[in-house]
């Protein structure tokens, strides 16, 4: 399969699609890990991994979701799983060939593209290794437009899709698939034990849907503005520009919304909660920084459970979830990440509003406040920041 | 390998830089004599140099003398110029994972191709999972057959296997095979003595290795020759990345280890010269400084990638953060506007360019003048501290004080970046150009000491004969104890210290650190353990 076939039986034209070079994947992988406010892990091995597909002369193309057919099957790929078992154990080439097999003849129909399931460390680059790989095309969506740390906090399951059936694969060759219906955190529940099972890492071919539902329930057009964010940093390193504003100027351009800029400090307190991962599975934990410069003088708290969850400046709460938090390293606009922050990091913190098919009242149920344990109701950044 | 000595006498330390070779003569904390020589292209010259003027300078019983120890820059150098360096044999035991990423991948061209290009990669079916099981059963097969396609193409074999740092058996496994088909001649390096957790990085590390052992042999040969023409008849130790040293034969196997060995020693040195344990050091030379931290009395290892050559690597190294500030650091300015500190320095052309010589740059070591800081010749340079004063003279009071307010803030800003904790901490100033910068009232600073001897801190820093070793492990702690398995890892590392040549009952640990595995439930963690251990059963 040439992802060349695709272009053509969908009649794409040139302007319905866009060509993924070197240059192109750092820098949508580089935008993506802002978006994914702390969490997503390093994302060196995708990009190595999508470095030598396009190595191999493999194409990887990013197409227009609004120009897809209504009647293709598309699925997503990613990995999941410990960070730290797949910074020692890279996929195999061909680990998702497998999976992808598995899951057309369950669903008895060809897999036509993929869509990206989040804007996460390294599941970003995977989508595209796996597609160029695969042969097929990425469609320009996603399902987060951010990084969660749970398979069912998506906007495809605010909007009544399911990740069932999900087929979960190792590089032996091993298959699972798991089909729990409509009960999405069942499902994210197996899947977590089927990667322990497998050794700490899955390779998952999830949320199988037709392509008027990819248009109907995606954050449509979110590798687009990974790659705008992550452009604007880029060419602010080169131009000696702030990174911070050009990120800003950026979401503005691509989203039309106001980012906030609500602080600059740097980290004097890291509580790492160390029983988080038998009761929940994650890393939990706090952080606190002292302002510095205009800033000096206030205190930013901020909770963390893989991803940044909320931000306290001096007692007021600016930021709940899914809106996104993001800590920008002040001179190169490299994210910090959750997983390797240290005391003395010193950055600034933006704050963007969730896209609107995050906002949604089932999406506050699954990934609002009240899901991460907080006795509070959601309240959008722009009313907790009207002030500022 | 000769007896233990049951008490030290006289060592000898050296300190390669880039530009100068320091020695130093010591006895207990006494510096009988310092010696200053040019680094030269081979290394080895500029030590022997140094060496001479030693001997020279104090005239001491030659069977007196108990160690001879250096930090050097061999290894950097070789990879950094692809300059003599090993064909390698690359064995990573993975497949059916771990293809997406072969070996050698983001590896620059011409380092490829001087250690004997990419036809001898092999990716084996192997490797482990964290919790021991295998990925698959070792392909003992094909290690064979690729021995046999490389027989006689390469010098040094270097194998990788997944998870190896855990459970080494498949890396042990496949040592003895390629033994068995290449011989002894060949030299193996196995990836689960050289680094952590962490594939590429380590497998780059393992490569790298490999590639320089006979660089390091011929280094170790040259300077126990040159030893023992001089009549001293002693061990000769090499500084390690962690300021610890390590048996010169011992070095041989693992290069690697030597790659920082330089900034590490300055570090030791400086704790050792100080009696400081806790705090910050501060390295400042003619074109940078390094500031490192101290926990425990050595240096913090650094948490990220260290590249090397071009290739990033996981070997362990001090956390350092180097900055364009040095006596030579040009200070830019417009009249008497300053609007930045270098990058660039003058370096050794100080005495022909800088202000205080008639020179025409304004340098960082000419505002050290003009401030009245400097009152000691500059022994390197045969010279005073200022030829030129009327030049000095004429420099605006306002474009001064601003320059040396930039210096001192770049100082602060290093220092606060790699401090951990908010609490004010001593800072250890040591290296030629620690009289030139400010010392006094620094932000966060509780203290400043400037050590006996700080101008030559590298070399007494080799002399200090103490062993570091570590161990680490990924523990299931829902199947073992918590306490067990920190005390099998804490048991492990003090072997691991005997064996690079500590005396046992000397061992103790300097740090234990757990790292939980994020996105997994249950309670898989690692533990990593930090020793280090005496050489001589009474030091100083």
């Amino acid at each position: 399969m040439s992802v060349w076939d695709a272009v053509r039986d969908w009649g794409l034209k040139e302007s319905d699609y866009q060509i993924i070079d070197h240059q192109a994947i750092k820098e949508i992988t580089l935008g993506a890990s802002i978006l994914a406010t702390g969490g997503g892990g390093d994302p060196e091995i995708g990009l190595l991994w999508t470095y030598k597909v396009l190595n191999e002369g493999k194409p990887i193309v990013l197409v227009d979701p609004m120009k897809i057919p209504d009647d293709i099957l598309v699925a997503s790929m990613a990995c999941l799983g410990a960070a730290l078992v797949l910074t020692e154990k890279p996929p195999g080439a061909n680990v998702l060939n497998g999976a992808i097999a598995k899951l057309e003849a369950y669903l008895g129909n060809k897999l036509q593209a993929t869509i990206p399931i989040e804007c996460g460390g390294v599941n970003s680059p995977v989508a595209y290794a796996a597609a160029g790989e695969l042969g097929v095309p990425v469609i320009d969506v996603d399902g987060m437009n951010r990084a969660f740390p749970e398979l069912q906090m998506t906007s495809w399951v605010t909007h009544g899709l399911n990740s069932s059936p999900t087929v979960s694969a190792d590089d032996r060759g091993s298959i699972t698939i798991i089909d729990t219906g409509q009960d999405n955190l069942l499902a994210e529940t197996i899947c977590r034990r089927v990667a322990m099972a497998y050794g700490g890492i899955s390779w998952i071919a999830t949320y199988p849907m037709h392509g008027k539902e990819v248009k109907e329930t995606s954050i449509l057009y979110s590798q687009n503005i990974a790659w705008a964010v992550g452009k604007a940093v880029w060419e602010a390193r080169n131009k000696h520009l702030d990174p911070v504003s050009e990120i800003m100027n950026s979401l503005k351009e691509k989203r039309n919304v106001k980012v906030y800029s609500v602080f600059k400090g740097k980290i004097v307190d890291i509580h790492r909660e160390f029983g988080g991962e038998t009761t929940k599975g994650f890393t939990l934990g706090r952080i606190t920084m002292e302002g510095i410069d205009e800033y000096k003088g206030g205190i930013a708290k901020l909770d963390f459970q893989n991803e940044w969850l909320n931000l306290t400046i001096d007692g007021c709460i600016r930021c709940l979830p899914p809106d996104l938090i993001a800590i920008l390293d002040s001179e190169t606009g490299e994210p910090i990440r959750t997983d390797i922050m240290k005391y003395g990091y010193r950055g600034t913190i933006i704050l963007i509003p969730a896209h609107e098919r995050m906002r949604t009242e089932k999406g506050i149920q699954i990934f609002g406040p009240r899901h991460f344990g907080y006795d509070l109701d959601y309240r959008p950044v722009e009313e907790l920041c009207a002030d500022l | 390998m000769k007896n233990i000595r049951e008490h030290d006498g006289l060592r000898i330390g050296f300190d390669v830089g880039g530009t100068f070779t320091d020695g130093v003569l010591v006895s207990g904390t006494e510096a009988l004599a310092k010696a200053k020589s040019l680094t030269t292209a081979d290394v080895t010259g500029g030590i022997v140099d140094a060496l001479d003027q030693l001997l020279t300078a104090a005239n001491v019983q030659k069977e007196m003398i108990s160690m001879v120890s250096l930090g050097t820059t061999h290894t950097t150098n070789a990879i950094i110029e692809r300059r003599n360096l090993n064909k390698v044999g690359i064995f990573r035991l993975g497949a059916p994972a771990t293809t997406a990423i072969p070996p050698l991948t983001g590896w620059p061209e011409d380092l490829i191709q001087a250690i004997g290009g990419r036809e001898n990669v092999f990716i084996i079916r192997g490797g482990s999972e964290y919790d021991g099981r295998d990925i698959v059963p070792l392909d003992e097969k094909a290690i064979q057959e690729a021995c046999q396609q490389i027989k006689g193409k390469v010098d040094a074999v270097a194998i990788t296997g997944v998870f190896s740092p855990i459970i080494p058996d498949h890396e042990e496994r496949a040592t003895h095979i390629v033994r068995e088909e290449l011989g002894e001649m060949v030299h193996i390096t196995q990836s689960n003595r050289i680094a952590s957790i962490s594939l590429l990085e380590r497998e780059n590390s393992t490569i790298l290795n490999a590639s320089v052992i006979n660089v390091m042999r011929k280094a170790v040969s040259s300077l126990k020759q040159a030893v023992a023409d001089r009549g001293i008849d002693t061990r000769l130790f090499i500084v390690q990345n962690d300021g610890s040293v390590m048996l010169a034969d011992y070095a041989i196997d693992y290069p690697i280890f030597t790659m920082a060995s330089g900034p590490a020693a300055s570090v030791r040195g400086a704790v050792f010269l100080s009696g400081i344990e806790n705090g910050v050091v501060v390295d400042i030379g003619g074109t940078s400084t390094d500031v490192g931290y101290i926990v425990k009395g050595f240096p913090r290892e650094s948490s990220i990638t260290v590249t090397i050559g071009g290739v990033k690597t996981n070997i362990r190294c001090p956390d350092l953060l180097s900055i364009a500030l040095g006596g030579g650091t040009i200070v830019k300015h417009e009249n008497s506007r300053v609007y930045a500190l270098g990058p660039e320095s003058v370096g050794y052309n100080l005495v022909r360019l800088a202000k205080s010589f008639g020179g025409p740059l304004l340098t960082v070591h000419d505002v050290g003048v003009a401030v009245d800081r400097l009152h000691e010749k500059l022994e390197v340079f045969h010279t005073d501290y200022v030829v030129d004063r009327q030049k000095i003279r004429e420099l605006p009071n306002d474009l001064v004080e601003q320059a040396d307010a930039l210096i001192k803030e770049t100082l602060e800003t290093a220092i606060d970046k790699m401090k951990t904790t908010a609490e004010e901490v001593p800072a250890i100033f040591v290296g030629g150009g620690a009289l030139v910068v400010p010392r006094d009232g620094l932000n966060g600073i509780s203290q400043v000491i400037l050590p006996k001897h700080f101008e030559v801190a590298g070399a007494i820093g080799a002399t200090i004969a103490e062993i570091g070793a570590y161990a680490e492990g990924v523990f299931d702690l829902e199947k073992e104890d918590r306490e067990k398995a920190i005390q099998r890892t804490v048991e492990q590392a003090k072997d691991n210290a005997t064996l690079a040549g500590a005396i046992r009952s000397t061992v103790e640990v300097i740090d234990i650190e757990e790292i939980p595995f994020t996105y997994m439930p249950g309670k898989s963690e690692k533990i990593r353990v930090r020793a280090k251990g005496k050489i001589f059963q009474e030091t100083i």
